[in-house]
């Protein structure tokens, strides 16, 4: 009985598709002993807030890894994706300066 | 038992009555059919009433979950069908609607003084619970309720924002019958606002997109095809939505092969429109048009050349943009974040002059034959005017050109990597046509021509190739000679340039196609 309420008499822009939500994968009570990976999207100084943030995960027990998108105002290239998908738990992700 | 606000309507346990209502799919809608798989949610409504609207908004994206789960949620509207799916769109209403004309025959059968009423029917028809008004614990409780007649536990709730409960309005069954006329009589249907209700605008009035002008659009393409996906929302532009976004735009069929060029050169991956859609900087997307195609469709290459007054240029232009917007989903304030944006991103459609230029054109440098048509995009800033009537060789007006880009982007970024676009009004290319400069000779002086030491530019923002550099040297303002774009056009007579700054950090690339037939 939902309607689709896009009237037959014009022709919508719109792509109508309805699209479900991705799920947010399940959030671990503690770091220690996850890999986390530390995704630098080559913003100005995003690095150096990796940094700071890599230091306190390694002190809470975590193990870190870096990885860089190639620009970034692109989507990170499949094979970065694929490289934290494979190694790592946990990702955090650097954004704008 | 849930309660609602004091008011009227049917006790739990009394049957419930017919509907006499007219429903969009289309015809009368029976209440057999809507409790046939589980349970059915009525919720009356009307146009005027802003708590019926509230209700609309809180509950219209529940509903779809809610059918799912067996309960038939229908908006009993007490106006008619088509200003009822009108509020309902604009409500974001996923379930059912329907309409009752006057005398309200089946509001009054419920016993409503009030909208919006919510009433539970169960499998039996019998009504099952009542609340009025907006009343967020009571509806919550209402729809628990149901979830135990179905049998289902986890019904998702109303979200309990602010207000949890207001009072409806009187229900139309509930007035002298001379007043629910005089409320309920149409404002004149408006098309053009309509459009804007439907939210198919850049926040100009549009075109209609009606199916007659779709299909001349289309001109006997297939308006299934595919273009790809236009980012940042993956919209799929298919021909169809690429015909409506130039109705919209008020683009006549004779511009939509050079419409769906651009559409194409737009969604080249290595144009990168997913970044310039959703930047904070200002870009937009400058379309060039070269070749033939040009005088065929009636695009502007002279007289105000980069504004107003041809329909071609505006409306290819903002046919792009209204692609990228509607189907793509940036519009500005959501996924375009654009700081200020400019007005080039209305639409940014501009044609060279290729017969009053002493330099091949624009398409013919980057490979393509003369007599093709092409379309050349370019993430772009906004123009920026030259003026130089002085100017006595063509070393000064080519000094006056460049340095007027010295601070495009920003006063200290040097070198620009992406392209800097300059339209050469005809007067000051005459000016080297006469002492015989090649393009490219003019293009390696601008280059040479702007330079300026390190140590100069080390105040604010930089760059980090100025900051690491020796503080004598000399920076130029772009990378390369082949950022400076150089076109001819506009009008005659008046020596005004203009600079297009670039879009930068994109790694967006120059994309030409030769305009084909869709």
């Amino acid at each position: 009985m939902t309607t689709d309420y896009v009237s037959r008499d014009y022709v919508s822009p719109f792509d109508e598709r309805v699209r479900q939500p991705e799920p947010l994968a399940p959030r671990p009570a503690r770091v220690a002993g996850r890999t986390v990976a530390l995704l630098d999207i080559t913003k100005n100084r995003g690095a150096e807030f990796l940094d700071r943030i890599e230091s306190q995960l390694n002190e809470a027990g975590a193990v870190t890894f870096r990885s860089a998108k190639e620009i970034f105002s692109k989507p990170a290239a499949p094979a970065v994706i694929d490289e934290i998908a494979a190694r790592a738990d946990l990702v955090v992700e650097a954004l704008a300066d | 038992m849930p309660q609602g606000l004091p008011g009227a309507g049917l006790a739990p346990g009394s049957p419930a009555p017919a509907l006499q209502v007219t429903g969009v799919d289309p015809g009368m809608v029976s209440l057999g059919d809507l409790v046939a798989r589980g349970c059915a949610l009525l919720v009356f409504v009307s146009e005027e009433c802003p708590t019926s609207a509230m209700a609309l908004r809180n509950l219209g994206p529940l509903c779809r979950n809610w059918e799912q789960a067996g309960l038939a949620v229908t908006a009993v509207f007490e106006d008619p069908l088509d200003r009822a799916i009108r509020v309902a769109r604009r409500t974001g209403w996923t379930g059912g609607v329907v309409s009752q004309e006057p005398p309200y025959e089946t509001s009054r059968a419920y016993g409503l003084l009030a909208v919006p009423t919510t009433v539970l029917v169960d499998r039996a028809g019998v009504v099952a619970g009542t609340v009025v008004g907006w009343d967020q614990p009571a509806i919550g409780a209402l729809i628990e309720q149901a979830g135990t007649l179905l049998g289902t536990a986890g019904l998702p709730l109303p979200p309990p924002v602010e207000p949890l409960r207001r009072p409806g309005c009187s229900s139309k069954a509930a007035m002298d019958p001379g007043v629910a006329a005089a409320i309920s009589r149409p404002a004149a249907d408006d098309e053009m606002e309509e459009m804007f209700e439907r939210g198919w605008t850049d926040g100009l009035p549009v075109v209609p997109p009606t199916r007659q002008r779709v299909e001349a659009m289309l001109g006997g393409a297939d308006g299934a095809v595919s273009l790809g996906l236009v980012p940042p929302s993956m919209g799929e532009a298919t021909l169809e939505r690429v015909a409506a976004c130039a109705v919209l735009a008020g683009c006549r069929p004779a511009y939509f092969p050079v419409v769906v060029t651009a559409a194409r050169a737009m969604l080249d991956p290595a144009f990168n429109l997913h970044g310039q859609a959703v930047t904070t900087q200002p870009a937009g997307q400058l379309v060039i048009v070269n070749g033939p195609v040009r005088r065929a469709i009636g695009l502007n290459i002279g007289m105000g050349a980069l504004g107003p007054g041809s329909r071609a240029n505006l409306t290819i232009g903002r046919a792009e943009r209204l692609i990228v917007t509607l189907i793509g989903g940036a519009m500005p304030g959501t996924l375009d974040r654009a700081t200020l944006g400019h007005m080039g991103k209305v639409g940014f459609c501009i044609a060279e002059d290729e017969e009053t230029s002493p330099w091949e054109p624009l398409h013919v440098e980057r490979g393509f034959e003369p007599g093709q048509s092409v379309v050349t995009l370019i993430g772009s800033d906004a123009p920026q005017n030259i003026s130089d009537h002085r100017s006595r060789t063509p070393e000064d007006l080519a000094y006056i050109l460049a340095w007027a880009a010295a601070s495009a982007w920003s006063t200290n970024w040097w070198p620009l990597a992406e392209p800097s676009v300059f339209v050469i009004c005809p007067e000051h290319a005459e000016m080297f046509r006469a002492a015989g400069w090649s393009k490219q000779r003019l293009r390696e002086f601008m280059f040479d021509a702007v330079r300026r030491p390190a140590s100069e530019l080390r105040r604010g923002e930089t760059t980090p190739f100025v900051a690491s550099a020796d503080p004598a040297a000399a920076i130029p303002k772009w990378a390369s000679p082949d950022a400076i774009v150089l076109l001819v056009a506009g009008g005659e007579a008046g020596r005004y340039s203009a600079v297009l700054g670039p879009c930068t950090g994109m790694g967006a690339q120059i994309i030409s196609r030769e305009v084909e037939s869709p």
